[in-house]
């Protein structure tokens, strides 16, 4: 080190502090010019459930993957350099596997110290529903009511994350008065089926369908999300309903391809 | 600032000691020439061995919590949870918070964040501020393997060694969080190959791995260790609490043979400007914040001068920089003289 000569030893330093400043004014007109692009919900997949709007979302996100670790359906993924500075934020592939809410209290968002998935959101919803019922029966619960259930479905329909559409429907099996028959999915994915207890792998379960229905029959939060409709003439079609929060069961099962149902990225998510 | 400076420098602006005489230094003492000293030490990298160790099994760690899924030490290094208890990086802890204070979500924070951010500040202060770039950085460990391949392309003449101001990572520190104030972005962390590294591991690599070895090799043909030694701003905060820290590497001047061979070694060689013939000016020293713990010069001393310890609670809070005041320099060697009488 030059610290034996002062002169020599500041001009070093103004000499090293110009190319520091130089380089991060590069990676700051980097950071601004990939910010528009760095959203992964361009690509079509979503944020975990309770996630912030983006702006918010990609500063509020750590980046430790806790909630990657917690997800028992390992739902959810960390994105690469490919989504700039949205890398080593949380999204989910529901074509890979979809969020099927089995973890039944939302533990992704309760598990995410910086609140970029936002537990609160939930916690309210679940806190107003059991309020609600011991309203709703004097404060003294009937022992036929679990009012865990009933916390549960109000935390599930606290918040969006997409919004499923059916973009085409000549797509869709039931359309066209199809069933399906065959493996419930392609890909390795797990799934807990409405009413049960259990995971299964969905490439290892048969089906077999007189209309194709698998979008309506699967879906975690029931008809509050989507019922499918008759048209006449043998017709039918998945009604999609102000409940949907786009967790992307559906989409995962569809049988289609491409999928006739698809989840829209719900990006004015409400933050709390 | 300069407070703190002048904290941080107190003993360097010291009168240094008088250079021991030859017939004063430890080899001549025992009746050893400095080769024969040097030649009977043998270096069993107890330190470095042991810190290899921990650091390997503090990553097999993460990487077992989740894939055997252990509820351990769950996350990565730039989140986690011990058993339960949360763990926070301070430097995206430090941008998080810069950017919060701008548009509110410090609001939104969690009591995990909190307690996790405090607690690791609290910890690496209890032990040494920047001990976890050696003791636990998965990066400082390919740099160590890095450096032993510039060794080899020093030894053989392709490259040169090149110091340069080691300030200039204040520069970088004040520059990312200023960044991060100005894009909204955790900007440095798109970048940190610490938290690459460490997500690479636990949660399968992917094409940011690039940048880490593009890194590697420019530490290896470029600048030696220009990443921790320059740039990397995770360091730098834990050097700050560093500074404060009870525990550092001790150095008595009455076993130092002046060899220095303990400089070329570290990472951080201006923590050790004490060991330089002439330049103590206490009799004990402590390396500063920014020394890293990671133990080679203790390894590597052959006289046992180095030794990791405790400082006084007076030093730490910086007591003696009244008393230096008032010191009249005729009292240092009277100081000495007392000690020598004991002895």
């Amino acid at each position: 080190m030059a610290a034996n000569n002062p002169k020599l030893s500041r001009r070093q330093f103004l000499k090293a502090s110009a190319s520091a400043v130089i380089s991060l004014a590069v990676v700051g007109s980097a950071a601004y010019y990939f910010k528009d692009k760095s959203s992964v919900l361009k690509t079509g997949v979503i944020r975990p459930p309770g996630s912030r709007d983006e702006e918010e979302f990609l500063y509020a996100c750590i980046k430790c993957g806790l909630c990657v670790q917690i997800c028992p359906v390992h739902a959810i993924k960390l994105a690469d350099w490919d989504h700039y500075l949205s890398y080593g934020t949380p999204y989910i592939d529901v074509n890979q596997q979809a969020c099927d809410f089995s973890c039944d209290a939302i533990q992704c968002a309760e598990t995410c110290p910086t609140a970029a998935i936002n537990f609160k959101i939930f916690k309210h919803a679940g806190d107003k529903a059991i309020e609600e019922l011991t309203k709703k029966y004097n404060g003294q619960l009937p022992p036929n009511v679990n009012p865990f259930e009933v916390q549960i479905i109000a935390m599930r329909e606290a918040d969006k994350m997409g919004v499923a559409k059916i973009p085409d429907p000549n797509q869709c099996l039931a359309y066209h008065g199809h069933g399906y028959k065959g493996k419930l999915g392609k890909t390795h994915s797990l799934l807990r089926p409405p009413g049960s207890q259990e995971r299964i792998y969905i490439d290892e379960v048969e089906v077999n369908r007189e209309i194709c229905d698998l979008c309506v029959a699967y879906c975690p939060l029931g008809d509050h999300a989507i019922e499918l409709k008759e048209l006449g003439n043998g017709k039918f079609l998945p009604e999609i309903k102000d409940g949907c929060v786009g967790c992307g069961v559906c989409q995962m099962l569809c049988p289609t391809e491409p999928k006739a149902i698809v989840i829209e990225p719900f990006k004015g998510l409400e933050t709390a | 600032m300069s407070f703190l400076y002048d904290f941080i420098t107190r003993d360097k602006k010291r009168k240094p000691l008088p250079a021991k005489d030859r017939s004063n230094l430890p080899f001549a003492k025992l009746g050893f020439s400095f080769k024969e000293w040097h030649d009977s030490h043998v270096n069993t990298h107890k330190w470095r061995n042991r810190r290899w160790a921990f650091l390997i099994f503090i990553n097999l760690l993460f990487v077992i919590s989740f894939a055997l899924d252990l509820s351990i030490l769950e996350g990565s290094l730039s989140g986690s949870r011990l058993i339960g208890i949360y763990l926070m990086d301070p430097f995206n802890s430090a941008q998080e918070l810069i950017i919060g204070s701008r548009t509110g979500y410090i609001a939104a924070l969690t009591t995990n964040f909190w307690i996790g951010f405090f607690v690791i500040l609290t910890f690496y202060w209890l032990l040494g501020g920047r001990a976890f770039c050696s003791w636990v950085c998965p990066y400082h460990f390919f740099a160590e393997m890095g450096e032993r391949v510039r060794a080899y392309f020093i030894k053989k003449k392709k490259i040169r060694d090149k110091t340069y101001d080691i300030s200039v990572k204040y520069v970088f520190w004040v520059g990312f969080l200023l960044l991060a104030y100005l894009t909204k972005e955790l900007v440095f962390e798109n970048l940190n190959p610490v938290g690459i590294l460490s997500r690479s591991m636990i949660y399968g690599p992917g094409l940011a791995l690039i940048w880490v070895v593009a890194l590697l090799l420019y530490e290896v043909f470029g600048i030696k260790r220009f990443w921790c030694r320059y740039v990397c701003p995770i360091g730098v905060t834990y050097s700050f609490v560093g500074d404060v820290s009870p525990v550092g590497v001790k150095f008595e001047l009455d076993k130092c043979g002046y060899c220095t061979d303990c400089q070329d070694v570290c990472l951080v060689p201006h923590e050790l400007w004490f060991v330089k013939k002439g330049a103590a000016t206490k009799e004990v020293h402590f390396t500063g914040g920014d020394c890293t713990k990671c133990g080679l010069c203790i390894d590597i001393c052959y006289g046992e001068a180095l030794s990791f310890g405790f400082k006084a609670p007076s030093y730490i809070l910086g007591g003696d920089i009244k008393e230096e005041k008032e010191l009249h320099p005729l009292e240092v060697p009277v100081e000495e003289e007392k000690k020598n009488e004991k002895a």
